[in-house]
């Protein structure tokens, strides 16, 4: 082959590869490599990882207010219905000795913190809140966790009718004992709206909006983990930042 | 020195023999050449699938708040430039190819070091006039090319910017994929709405550089295509003996030796 064909040849091959390349998904064979990927950040990530490291937006950032946008899986906004489920109540089970049903009023009678943090969305948006709430590391010591629970699930009343089940995301253990890691029942000093996951939610500015699970109803313990609504569909599972 | 035969500076390893059509030497070390293409490879998908996890947020403000510098918020960038094929599918492309771009990045690095490929790559004393001369060259300003060594004064340049430019798409990265782990590094950025907006820029004048690349080899020594790819160099098509600038004295024959002086 004369050289000039080799080069028109590859040159053709390379224009047509990248063409075929343009918007795809990537060659289906790469799919295990992204996962072995994925799992091995997640070791880097985890080793990076510690309680020290705090959130702190710039005090000049204002706070983002009406400007955050509302998120959930069910077609409309899920509210809570007291005339047909009764009082809402936060479980806490699992890995514990003593397993919890809170009510609102004793959810709110454990030590609160308001913190002003970031609010980091994998979409690559940021929103300065500030949240009310009780330290997910208080309540674990409330419930008595047993040094076997590695993770974490959060359970929701919000319902993707398309996939039937809540939504929910699991998460380390260590994230989830992170000082910033909030039950969440205030934000910017009013009472938590419908909108961002009334009556209580999971806040912490150490893992992605997607992790942080609305609409809460249990909190389980578990030896294991146990995937989670976005990361069952392809969004990385820690979801760290 | 009379047409058809040129010798070449001793300073240079690269042989000449006196008939063109067998006048090759080698350019390349078969390892600069593979880091070359793997590079192509990976840079090509950390720009797609960095422009299609953009797209999931084509803009720079921080919720409820406004963004000085970028006019086109809201224009997502064509389906055509990216990769992915949607926000997680290009995520997780992201932040595996990350690995290979970083790895075969340092790889090339410590071989031009090691090996000194280095001195014909770092601009030094000199080269900034010579660039402005290889400037008004390309500009018909000036009628012949300036001597140069393997690179002229502009290549040396940008091959020594595409390096550090990559060091500055990596710190940036690191700070826009762990803002609260490496808190101290986005906070120094100047947070992570800032931080995204310096990783941005960056790439943009990666994809500036690489296109005035390719364009620049297309149109002025595509010869040199081949010693990208097998290592060997017509030394006689040398765009200094061509007097070649962008689509001009393209197949032009060698006119004068690599030594003669302008």
């Amino acid at each position: 082959m004369q050289r000039r064909d080799f080069l028109a040849m590859s040159g053709g091959l390379g224009a047509s590869w990248l063409l075929a390349a343009c918007g795809s998904r990537g060659p289906r064979g790469a799919e295990r490599v992204l996962r072995y990927a994925m799992r091995k950040n997640e070791v880097v990530e985890r080793a990076l990882f510690r309680h020290t490291s705090m959130d702190s937006p710039a005090s000049k950032w204002q706070l983002a207010g009406s400007a955050l946008p509302s998120y959930f899986v069910a077609p409309t906004v899920p509210v809570w219905d007291t005339a047909m489920r009764g009082a809402w109540t936060l479980e806490v089970s699992g890995l514990v000795r003593r397993p919890l049903r809170l009510t609102m009023a004793q959810l709110q009678s454990l030590p609160a913190i308001t913190q002003r943090v970031n609010h980091y969305c994998v979409e690559g948006w940021t929103a300065v809140e500030s949240w009310t709430g009780c330290r997910l590391s208080e309540l674990a010591r409330a419930a008595q966790v047993l040094p076997e629970a590695h993770y974490v699930d959060f359970q929701s009343f919000d319902v993707d009718p398309s996939v039937g089940t809540g939504y929910h995301e699991s998460w380390d253990i260590e994230s989830a004992m992170h000082p910033q890691t909030l039950i969440a029942y205030g934000l910017d000093g009013h009472e938590l709206a419908p909108a961002h996951g009334a009556p209580a939610r999971l806040y912490s500015p150490v893992k992605l909006g997607y992790k942080n699970t609305k609409y809460l109803t249990r909190i389980v313990f578990m030896p294991q983990r146990n995937g989670g609504y976005w990361s069952d569909q392809g969004y990385e599972w820690y979801g760290g930042t | 020195m009379t047409d058809g035969t040129t010798t070449h500076p001793p300073a240079t390893a690269e042989h000449v023999s006196a008939e063109h059509a067998t006048a090759v030497v080698r350019r390349h070390h078969w390892f600069v050449r593979l880091t070359h293409w793997i590079n192509v490879v990976a840079l090509g998908v950390m720009i797609g699938s960095g422009l299609q996890i953009f797209n999931a947020y084509p803009r720079f403000n921080r919720r409820g708040a406004s963004f000085c510098c970028y006019p086109f918020a809201g224009h997502a960038v064509p389906h055509w430039a990216t990769f992915g094929a949607w926000l997680a599918g290009a995520r997780n492309w992201h932040f595996a190819m990350m690995w290979l771009f970083v790895v075969n990045g340092l790889a090339y690095v410590a071989f031009i070091w090691l090996h000194g490929e280095w001195r014909d790559l770092v601009p030094r004393h000199g080269d900034a006039r010579d660039a402005w001369e290889m400037t008004k060259f390309y500009l018909f300003v000036r009628r012949r090319h300036p001597h140069q060594g393997k690179h002229n004064a502009l290549q040396k340049f940008t091959y020594t910017a595409i390096p550090i430019l990559a060091v500055l798409a990596v710190i940036t990265g690191l700070a826009i994929w762990k803002p609260v782990t490496l808190g101290w590094l986005t906070t120094a950025l100047g947070g992570f709405a800032l931080a995204r907006f310096w990783h941005f820029l960056v790439m943009v004048a990666l994809v500036v550089l690489s296109l005035v690349h390719v364009f620049m080899v297309i149109s002025v020594d595509p010869y040199s295509l081949r010693s990208i790819v097998t290592g060997k160099y017509n030394p006689n098509r040398a765009p200094e003996l061509r007097d070649a600038r962008p689509f001009y004295h393209l197949f032009t024959r060698a006119r004068r030796s690599p030594d003669a002086t302008t």
